[in-house]
């Protein structure tokens, strides 16, 4: 990508900010489906797996409902990160809305560093009803890797 | 709209567990400055019986217009609690549920953190609810008559289900007689009971038993067209003529034994059929049909053959014309089967008694054209039979997948010609052997037949003739005895199956059966609400299958559509604004549930929510934000994320 606008400088966490010393700076925001991801994370509770508590959900009923603009307008709120959590292929709820999310997953990550996002702020994956241990440990891996990126720029 | 709804928030401690977690005083004092004054109420246990009854007093008296819970997941309660907002006179759908309990409490070891997180969730709930609408579930009156395509084992097996019910049941089938397949068959595996005793007091019980008269049977008949949703279709039917008059008519075949002209019989490799007949004696309905392309007098010539002969006059209705039938029904069951794939592969094509399945149940079959014995063209027994499993199937350049009913078709095949035609050489050519079931392991074990393995039909070929003919087989050199050669060839969907799938509006999967809802636990419904799946239309199978599947079917249409009970549309479905929507038809492609249709005269979009699941696919895919997601809506969503990120 050569027009990046984002830094890939190592982070810098800024002093006067009480919340990023204490570790929970960032802000990340999950777009969970009904049937799967919600239910995975309901799994993850469960089972008493840690979840970063960065981490906040939003329950839709179908991966496929989640807009693209709705990522963009997380990044302009200040989300340090966003997540996409679908169903796997050819087990959504509603037949292919996962496929549908999936397409426009492709997209937003080609756009949003054309809007000085780091795309690695931007992840779209697949986590089942079952799958508990995939929920917790891919919700800290993406708020980890947040954690470790620089603070946005353009960031309020 | 008001911003300021007065809110009531239940703060649940689950009995203490979110409370070890989440103090709940520290979170009222964090939101107390929220715009929408929140008005809390903290309970043990918000959903037990005696706290929902004081929640529904509590909240009388507080009369609050939205109202928040946190407490455990929504997939657990939120069903509960809109309950609770009915009981207590406010719109159910003004409620929004925080998962504190799975999604906080129980995966945040620090209760700081908990604590903060749920005021957050709790504030974006807050901003949520706000623009949440009153949401009023529609009733529709629905139909309970079910109209079934298909008159096989699985077709028949539903029309009886629901007929034993008292639902007027419409049994559409294309053919002049009912039975599908099984009806070729002298006898059934896995445990070789006589086909026809199974068949004939199902067929019996349908026409003339006691729940007949629910039962209206439309021979010669196929669905043309069908409009409607969900619990109000109407179909058209056209029928062709039988050119025999059912009132009259005993049925005794005089005609048939005087009728000059004759026609192939379709299943049987020998055979013919009088241009008035039925295929075997006992075929129901119990009368014969004319095929007018055969039948002289239809055909414009002198002819009064079986006039003469006919003991009931007006018996024969040469005068009978082809009927164009409305029928109006709450559901429809497909149940068109599947066809065994007829033509014969290269190696084989044009040689004498080479046999696919069907034609060679017709052999062992006592009404079948050598009367059940098995014998080649001249009459004379073979020597040898080699049966060759997977021809055509496990195939990439044919058929890929194993129609899982072949096998045990073979076995009872080399089972009969065991015991039929003394000392015969029986082998049986294998590629995968698939032989399920508890009743089906003496098919196995019992067998007597030599086995031999080959890799594909590319490696079969067939040298000499007659009794010295032998199939040679190139991945092991062996060269097995083929006097008669019988070719389990693939099941693959029956042309009605596709035809129906096009008038339906259906999808195919990839072997081009009719696409179930969920192939595990769904497989008798369709993608289409209201149109149920039985039989092979769904798949190869068997006649248990058939059966099951039938009773399945007509069990889905049974609790999907009761007397006196409306049909309730949850509200919480897609809706265009007429006003926006540019006609751009996005939306009718990305619906996963042909929910929408286009509204040609004013060039939009419409939605019928008796179809729609309320997904969000088309909202989210709608480039003129044209759409709304009732429940899920743009705004809601996006005071959610404001929340989260305040």
């Amino acid at each position: 990508m050569s027009c990046q606008s984002y830094s890939t400088t190592h982070p810098t966490i800024p002093t006067n900010n009480v919340d990023a010393i204490a570790g929970v700076a960032v802000k990340v925001v999950a777009f969970l489906c009904n049937w799967c991801s919600y239910a995975g994370a309901d799994k993850a509770g469960a089972n008493q797996l840690p979840v970063p508590a960065e981490l906040t959900a939003i329950r839709v009923m179908c991966s496929g409902r989640v807009e693209p603009t709705m990522i963009l307008e997380c990044f302009q709120k200040g989300a340090d990160g966003v997540l996409v959590l679908a169903c796997h292929p050819g087990d959504c709820h509603y037949k292919e809305g996962n496929l549908r999310a999936y397409c426009r997953a492709e997209l937003l990550e080609c756009l949003v560093p054309q809007l000085g996002v780091d795309p690695r702020r931007f992840r779209f994956d697949y986590v089942s009803a079952a799958e508990a241990d995939r929920f917790s440990q891919i919700t800290n891996e993406f708020v980890d890797q947040v954690r470790a990126l620089a603070v946005r720029p353009f960031k309020n | 709209m008001s911003s300021r709804a007065r809110t009531a928030v239940i703060l649940c401690t689950c009995s203490g567990i979110i409370a070890e977690r989440i103090d709940w005083e520290k979170v009222q004092k964090l939101l107390a400055g929220h715009p929408t004054r929140p008005v809390f109420r903290v309970d043990q246990l918000a959903c037990g019986a005696d706290n929902l009854e004081q929640l529904e007093t509590w909240l009388k008296e507080e009369k609050p217009e939205r109202v928040v819970v946190a407490a455990c997941s929504p997939r657990d309660h939120e069903a509960t609690f809109r309950r609770l907002l009915i009981g207590a006179g406010i719109n159910p759908y003004f409620l929004q549920m925080v998962n504190v309990r799975e999604q906080v409490a129980w995966v945040t070891a620090d209760p700081v953190q908990a604590t903060a997180k749920s005021a957050r969730l709790l504030s974006a709930a807050l901003d949520r609810v706000q623009r949440q609408e009153p949401l009023v579930a529609r009733k529709v009156p629905l139909r309970t008559e079910v109209a079934i395509i298909g008159a096989g084992p699985a077709g028949m097996q539903a029309a009886l289900t629901l007929a034993r019910a008292g639902r007027k049941v419409t049994l559409i089938e294309k053919e002049p007689f009912i039975g599908g397949l099984p009806v070729r068959y002298e006898e059934l595996f896995p445990n070789l009971e006589c086909g026809p005793c199974l068949l004939e007091p199902v067929m019996g019980e349908l026409l003339h038993g006691h729940e007949s008269e629910y039962v209206d049977l439309l021979t010669l008949a196929e669905v043309t067209a069908v409009k409607g949703t969900f619990g109000n279709w109407t179909l058209t039917v056209k029928q062709r003529p039988r050119f025999i008059n059912p009132d009259l008519c005993i049925g005794c075949m005089a005609c048939a034994a005087v009728c000059p002209e004759h026609r192939p019989h379709a299943w049987n490799a020998a055979g013919e059929l009088a241009a008035v007949d039925a295929p075997f004696a006992g075929a129901l309905p119990n009368f014969p049909h004319i095929d007018p392309a055969v039948c002289l007098k239809l055909k414009g010539e002198e002819c009064n053959a079986c006039l003469v002969e006919c003991p009931v006059e007006g018996s024969l209705a040469f005068d009978d014309t082809a009927r164009q039938i409305t029928i109006e029904v709450g559901a429809i069951i497909v149940a068109t089967g599947a066809l065994e794939k007829q033509d014969v592969p290269a190696a084989f094509a044009g040689l004498a008694d080479v046999h696919t399945g069907y034609s060679f149940e017709r052999l062992l079959a006592m009404n079948g054209p050598t009367g059940g014995e098995i014998l080649k063209a001249d009459g004379t027994p073979p020597q040898s039979v080699a049966i060759v499993h997977c021809a055509g199937s496990l195939d990439t350049n044919e058929i890929s997948y194993c129609s899982g009913t072949c096998c045990r078709a073979a076995l009872k095949y080399a089972h009969i010609t065991a015991a039929k035609v003394a000392g015969v050489e029986l082998t049986r050519l294998v590629r995968e052997q698939v032989v399920p079931g508890l009743d089906a392991d003496s098919q196995l074990h019992h067998d007597h037949s030599a086995v031999s393995r080959y890799s594909g039909l590319g490696a079969l070929s067939v040298d000499g003739v007659g009794a010295e003919r032998r199939i040679v087989c190139q991945d092991n050199g062996q060269s097995i005895a083929a006097e008669m050669i019988v070719l389990m060839r693939p099941v693959v969907p029956g042309a009605g199956t596709s035809k129906i799938a096009e008038v339906l509006e259906l999808d195919t999967n990839a072997g081009g059966f009719l696409a179930q809802l969920h192939s595990l636990s769904a497989s008798c419904a369709s993608n289409m609400k209201g149109i149920y799946l039985a039989g092979t239309s769904r798949g190869p199978g068997d006649i248990r299958e058939a059966f099951s599947s039938g009773t399945a079917a007509a069990g889905l249409a049974l609790s999907e559509l009761v007397d006196g009970r409306d049909l309730v549309v949850d509200p919480q479905v897609a809706v265009v604004d007429v006003m926006r929507c540019s006609g751009c038809g996005t939306c009718l492609q990305v619906c996963p549930y042909k929910a929408i249709s286009w509204n040609a005269r004013d060039r939009i979009a419409d939605v019928a929510d008796i179809l729609c699941r309320g997904c969000g696919t088309c909202v989210a895919a709608c480039p003129s934000g044209a759409i709304t997601g009732q429940g899920f809506s743009r705004a809601m969503l996006r005071a959610e994320i404001g929340g989260v990120l305040s």
